[in-house]
């Protein structure tokens, strides 16, 4: 069993762990030993990917038929 | 490749990204009305430069990147709230987010530390949204390009013309000072009082 990293270390790793940017096996593998031994950074991960999916859902927008119409008349100029 | 299907590609690009690129001209310049003119102005100007995409697979990171030139250049001024000024802490992309989170009350850190997953769950989007939208424009475009339009740190990165461990730095700071604001505005709160206008 490797060394735990610690939550100091673990916060810092967060956002990439999240995002799929921490490409590094032994970093995910160290990453996701500490949230399993670690309830506070469990707790904040699991809410993490909640507030994650409340973003996405949220600021996520259909482009309006106005815009719609407009950007296709303008490519009919070009 | 003829100038036909040059059209043809550009066409069909705009109009699979059209959705996107309208959600993040929304973030960018929080009105409904500048987020078209924004995309429209952006979508001429990256036909007029489209022999500047050298490699087809690159469109999106490209228009988007043109997108956000044009929102620098044309819309920014016009665009910055007040408010603003009150988020400046956290600015600095080279401090590490244990310095962020040193810098913040011990309320906020007893609650950032001890996350009730009920607060996010019954958070109201338009809570959401203004939270968003008061955020520095340089973490609410992060935010935007990675966690709603899911382009990579890397991508991110190339639109926005800065390094990718900025990218990092700046999810991480952003996401804290977005909690943070939320934490603000929850009910009982005495700390969003001072953000009202």
């Amino acid at each position: 069993m490797k060394h735990d990293i610690g939550c100091l270390h673990a916060i810092e790793a967060f956002y990439a762990y999240l995002d799929g940017e921490l490409d590094d096996p032994d970093s995910i593998a160290e990453f996701e030993q500490h949230i399993d031994h670690c309830r506070s950074c469990y707790s904040r991960i699991e809410m993490e990917k909640v507030l994650n999916q409340r973003i996405q859902k949220t600021a996520k927008n259909d482009s309006p038929e106005v815009l719609r119409d407009r950007v296709a008349k303008l490519m009919k100029k070009f | 490749m003829t100038d036909h299907e040059t059209k043809a590609f550009f066409g069909a690009g705009i109009e699979r990204h059209l959705d996107s690129l309208y959600s993040v001209a929304l973030r960018l310049t929080r009105t409904s009305t500048d987020a078209e003119d924004l995309v429209a102005e952006s979508v001429a100007k990256a036909w007029a430069s489209v022999d500047t995409l050298n490699d087809q697979a690159r469109f999106r990171p490209w228009i988007f990147r043109i997108m956000h030139n044009t929102f620098i250049s044309d819309y920014r001024k016009k665009s910055i709230r007040p408010i603003e000024a009150s988020f400046s802490d956290g600015e600095n992309d080279d401090d590490d987010l244990a310095t962020l989170l040193n810098e913040q009350s011990d309320d906020f850190l007893t609650w950032w530390s001890n996350p009730e997953r009920e607060f996010f769950n019954n958070l109201l989007g338009e809570q959401l949204l203004e939270a968003l939208d008061d955020l520095p424009e340089a973490f609410r475009t992060v935010i935007v390009l990675v966690n709603v339009e899911g382009f990579t740190y890397d991508e991110t990165a190339e639109v926005l013309a800065i390094a990718p461990g900025t990218v990092r730095s700046r999810m991480k700071r952003g996401r804290t000072l977005l909690q943070k604001a939320l934490w603000e505005q929850r009910p009982g709160s005495h700390e969003g009082t001072s953000h009202e206008t």
